[in-house]
This record gives structure tokens, C-alpha cells and sequence, in this order.
């Protein structure tokens, strides 16, 4: 039995494995299967300064290794977020670690919405995770994510509005995705997290229209992992900061693969949907996966790649 | 979530196909209008699971009847008896019960009438099922709905059987047969069947439920994928989106949003 527990320096996590923004709803709807307290971090869909529709349907289309999505941020927003029982005090009963995704229009937007979580309800979340990367709403998204300026307005606000744990999810739709990780490392950020989707377009031959309403959406599943690698292990060479990989997970040996390029802690998206306990086969397999190679720690793991 | 042998796949006429398993996790809880979320295989490109209205729940079985629309489909309807299936269910919120005073009208387009068969063991009082296709050969389950007991009446759109109409052209004959009876009506078929019978049912001040969905992906209400519009009750003449696969799918005629 390795030791699981993870260290990012402002936080602690007890296994290295949670769940990916977007892919579990607010936690509850998979507690329906498991103890949910058993993940390392449940990491809840994208939270605003009020209500957001999203985007026209259809929004999801399955494709070969994964599935292009473009909900676009639908969400109840702040306030009933923190005092629904649907929502974080529902979570919180489950005993989770919960880590808040937060967006807005706006840098303000954004503080404004660290702050309000940092005033009302500190004590109930682990960390939170800054998301400068939805392909799928251009303001509080893609924009802030791929231009290094927006970016670092957006970090800072957040940096200077709480002091919680920051985790700042980055783009992958960039050049250099090393970049914008040194720009959250400058700005404040604790950690960061990478993948989120690639930007992706499907075509209906028939119709010749595109599958998405939105025209595009954020590609994951299987078919992204060996991007997310790449950029997990990029990211790993130019900052300190831990890293939280994801992109494609659908067993343990893909979230190892993660920890070897770099990450510290991993997250599973897609693969919740295919199958609901997949988070916690991630787990069993990392214990296994350490005491198998004689690892006392996971955190043997991170970035021991050999070559 | 549980591991489900298939005891029967077989194909009913056409592209529909009927699936039987052995479910006694999830028979029992089964009601109508509820769906299962079905593991098809682990190919690259039917990775995500699929959602099938539950046909049929008794016994420890379960009963799903499916047309060959696509990947998923076809993947399913390869699979031989005694292939283990993984199945979350049953999902979301089905039709209510219906009231004693009442009798059921399951208005249906193809194989929505799949979704309401349940609530012929349900009623007190018998049935009718109005059940619209394109033609003869898409109609399905008109024998069993007969055989417990409703009255069915059919409408195609080529006139190959009943009438030649919508399903809603079934209604003048419905209410004058049904003149002075309490009815309540359950729907379930393509979206455009669906919010015509909304606008008529409100037309005559009927009331019911519908089964409202659209393109899923968990089924379980994480991922927001298969939306559909609600009214805002608390803002009213505007919508909402609602989780087709939690909040719904079978959604009160007040809830129904019509554009």
C-alpha cells in the first residue's frame, strides 16, 4: 500500500485522482454510485457571477476515440451554488474535497466570484480552479485563455481577490502552452491544470451541416491523450508549479502515464460518462501500479520519466 | 449500475429490433417513461453509452424495442443472446401513475410507444393509444397495446394504415368517442409530434405529460449535453433549459415550452 496523498505546497489532496470540470456535474450525480470522499478532489462544472443558459443544442457528438462537446458554460450561478442543497452544501455532506471551477465575462467578473466563494464559504472548498480554456464561450474563455495579456489580467484579479488555493486550466488551442503556464506562475497561480478540450469540428455529410449547434466544441476522450502528454511533460519543464493532467484518462495506466510526464495529480472527464467508477479503477491501479515498482510514495511518480 | 445478460435480440420487422435482459437489479424499480443507459461496446466509436426508453419491466426482465438508426444501434443489434451488458438504470423521471378516475390516451409517433406500454398494467380503466408513423411497416407494439387492453387508433403519413394524417388528426375522433371522460394523456415521439400535441392539447384544455429528449451523453445530469427547453416558471413566457435525462425525460404539459 503506497502512500496516495498529494502535496501542492497550499493544499493537500488524499489520492492523486479527481475529476474533470465539466464532466461531473456538482458531484452529487455520481454519488448516486459511490462514496464520492473518495476521490481526491471532486471538481465541479464552471461557476459564475449569475445564471447562464449555455449554448442551442445539439451540444455533444460522439466521434471516433472521444466526443466533441459545446455545452457552454450552462450553470445556476454563484448564490444558489452556495446555498442550494443541489449544489455545494449537498457536496460538502458527502465529506469530498471540493475544488470550485470559476468563470466570467470579465477579469472582475472572475474576482468577484473568488471572492464571494472565499466569504461565504472558505472553510468548504479545497481550491479553485481558474478557467481561462472553454473552447465554447468566447468572453471568460477561449479569449482569456489564449492571449498571454487577458490571461494574465484575469490571473491576477483572482490572485489579488482571494486567498485561496489557485488553479489555473489551461488551453491546449495555443502554441505554447508553456507559456501561459509560466504566466500563471507569475501571476500567483498554486498549480495548474492541463488539458482542457481541443477545439474540434464535426460535419453531418448528409445534411452538411455541423453535428454542434455551436458549429465547433472542445474534442476529448481517448483520442486527445497523447496530446495532453505532451504538454503535461512541456509544462513540467518550464515551471514549479504542480500540475494537474488530464485529457483523454480511461484507465490507471493513462493516468500514470500522466504522472510520469509530469503531473502531480491527474483528472478523469470523458471517461465518467462511459463508465462511472472509472475514477476509482484510477486509484486502485495507481496503489498497485506503486507498490509494483516498489514506490513507497506517488509522488515517485511525477515527472520520472527516464528519457 | 449492473451486469446484464441479454436472454433475447431479435429483430421485430425492419430496422426494429426488440432486446430482452435479465435485470433483476433494475427491473423491479422500472416504471414507464424511465430509460436505460446502455454500454453497448468497447469500440473507439460507439464508446459512449446509449439511452433506450424501458419497454417492458416484470419478472426480473427487461424489455427494450429499438430501431437501427446509426453505429450504436447496429453495434447492439449484433450483440447474441447471452452477451453481459452494462446498464445504468433505471434513469431519469417517468410518466406519473395514472389517477383512478382517469383514462390513459398514450399518444405516440413510431417507436415512442415503446416508452408508454407500461402504463397499460398501470390503468384502472383501460386505454387508447394514438399512435402516428410514416407507414404501415413502422408501426409496432399495435398487438400488445390491444392485448392489455387499450383501444388503438393509428394515423400514417402515407395512409398504408388508420388514417392518413398526423397523430393529431386522430383527436376529433378520440373526443367525440371519449365525450364526458376524464383523459389524460401521455406522449412520447419525435420532437416536432411532441410540441404539436403540446399546442393542442392546451388548445382543448387537456392536460398530460411528455417525454422530451435530446442527444445524451452521461444520462445521469453531469455533463448538460441533452437540454431541452422548459418554461421559467418563476419568469413567465420565458424558458429555461432543463436536463432531458434528469430533470426529465417526461415532463409535465405546464413545464413544456413551445416556440
Amino acid at each position: 500500500m503506497a502512500e496516495l496523498k498529494v502535496d501542492f505546497g497550499k493544499f493537500q489532496l488524499k489520492n492523486p485522482v479527481m475529476t474533470a470540470s465539466g464532466t461531473f456535474g456538482y458531484g452529487l450525480e455520481y454519488s448516486q454510485f459511490y462514496d464520492i470522499s473518495r476521490l481526491g478532489a471532486v471538481v465541479v462544472k464552471g461557476i459564475r457571477s449569475v445564471p447562464s443558459d449555455g449554448n442551442p443544442t445539439p451540444r455533444v457528438a460522439e466521434v471516433t476515440g472521444g466526443m466533441l462537446n459545446a455545452i457552454g458554460l450552462q450553470g445556476p450561478g454563484v448564490e444558489k451554488f452556495l446555498h442550494d442543497e443541489h449544489y455545494l452544501p449537498g457536496v460538502k455532506k458527502t465529506g469530498a474535497a471540493v475544488i470550485v471551477n470559476i468563470w466570467g465575462k470579465t477579469a472582475e467578473e472572475y474576482a468577484e466570484v473568488a471572492a464571494r466563494l472565499e466569504a461565504e464559504a472558505k472553510a468548504d472548498i479545497t481550491a479553485l480552479e481558474i478557467n481561462i480554456s472553454c473552447p465554447n464561450v468566447k468572453a471568460g474563455g477561449a479569449a482569456f485563455g489564449t492571449d498571454p495579456k487577458l490571461a494574465e489580467q484575469v490571473i491576477s484579479a483572482v490572485r489579488n481577490a482571494t486567498t485561496l488555493p489557485l488553479i489555473t486550466k489551461l488551453s491546449p488551442n495555443v502554441t505554447s502552452i508553456a507559456e501561459f503556464a509560466r504566466i500563471a506562475e507569475a501571476c500567483g497561480s498554486d498549480a495548474v491544470s492541463l488539458i482542457n478540450t481541443l477545439s474540434a469540428m464535426v460535419i453531418d455529410i448528409e445534411t452538411r451541416r455541423t453535428k454542434l449547434a455551436n458549429r465547433t466544441g472542445g474534442l476529448s476522450g481517448p483520442a486527445v491523450k497523447p496530446v495532453a502528454i505532451r504538454m503535461v511533460n512541456e509544462v513540467y519543464k518550464a515551471v514549479k508549479l504542480p500540475i494537474i493532467g488530464m485529457g483523454g484518462i480511461c484507465n490507471g495506466a493513462d493516468a500514470v502515464e500522466f504522472m510520469i510526464a509530469g503531473a502531480t495529480a491527474v483528472a478523469v472527464g470523458t471517461a465518467n460518462f462511459v463508465d462511472p467508477f472509472a475514477p476509482l479503477a484510477v486509484i486502485d491501479f495507481i496503489n498497485d501500479y506503486c507498490d509494483r515498482h516498489g514506490m513507497k510514495s506517488v509522488s515517485e511518480l511525477t515527472g520520472s520519466l527516464l528519457n | 449500475m449492473a451486469t446484464c445478460k441479454i436472454i433475447s435480440n431479435s429483430r421485430m420487422h425492419g430496422d426494429y429490433f426488440r432486446a430482452v435482459f435479465d435485470a433483476p437489479e433494475i427491473a423491479p424499480t422500472s416504471n414507464p417513461g424511465q430509460f436505460v443507459h446502455i454500454r453497448i461496446d468497447n469500440r473507439l466509436d460507439t464508446m459512449l453509452r446509449r439511452p433506450f426508453s424501458i419497454h417492458n419491466a416484470e419478472n426480473g426482465r427487461l424489455t427494450i424495442v429499438y430501431k437501427v438508426v446509426g453505429k450504436g444501434t447496429s453495434a447492439l443489434a449484433g450483440l447474441p443472446e447471452g452477451t453481459l451488458c452494462d446498464i445504468i438504470g433505471p434513469c431519469g423521471k417517468g410518466f406519473s401513475r395514472p389517477a383512478d378516475d382517469v383514462i390513459p390516451v398514450a399518444v405516440c409517433g413510431g417507436y415512442g410507444a415503446a416508452a408508454t406500454f407500461m402504463l397499460t398494467r398501470q390503468s384502472k380503466n383501460g386505454g387508447v393509444l394514438l399512435l402516428g408513423a410514416r407507414s404501415e411497416k413502422d408501426l409496432l407494439l399495435t398487438g400488445e397495446y390491444a392485448q392489455a387492453g387499450f383501444q388503438v387508433k393509428i394515423a400514417t403519413d402515407d395512409g398504408s394504415a388508420g388514417i392518413k394524417g398526423r397523430v393529431t388528426d386522430l383527436f376529433p375522433e378520440l373526443l367525440e368517442e371519449y365525450k364526458g371522460k376524464k383523459l389524460f394523456f401521455y406522449g412520447c415521439g419525435p420532437h416536432p409530434m411532441l410540441m404539436a400535441l403540446a399546442r393542442l392539447l392546451r388548445e382543448k384544455a387537456l392536460d398530460g405529460e411528455l417525454s422530451v429528449d435530446h442527444i445524451m451523453c452521461c444520462g445521469v445530469g453531469a455533463c448538460f449535453g441533452c437540454v431541452v427547453k422548459v418554461n421559467d416558471h418563476a419568469h413567465p413566457g420565458e424558458w429555461m433549459y432543463a436536463r432531458s435525462c434528469a430533470d426529465g425525460p417526461v415532463f409535465k404539459l405546464a413545464d413544456i415550452y413551445t416556440e
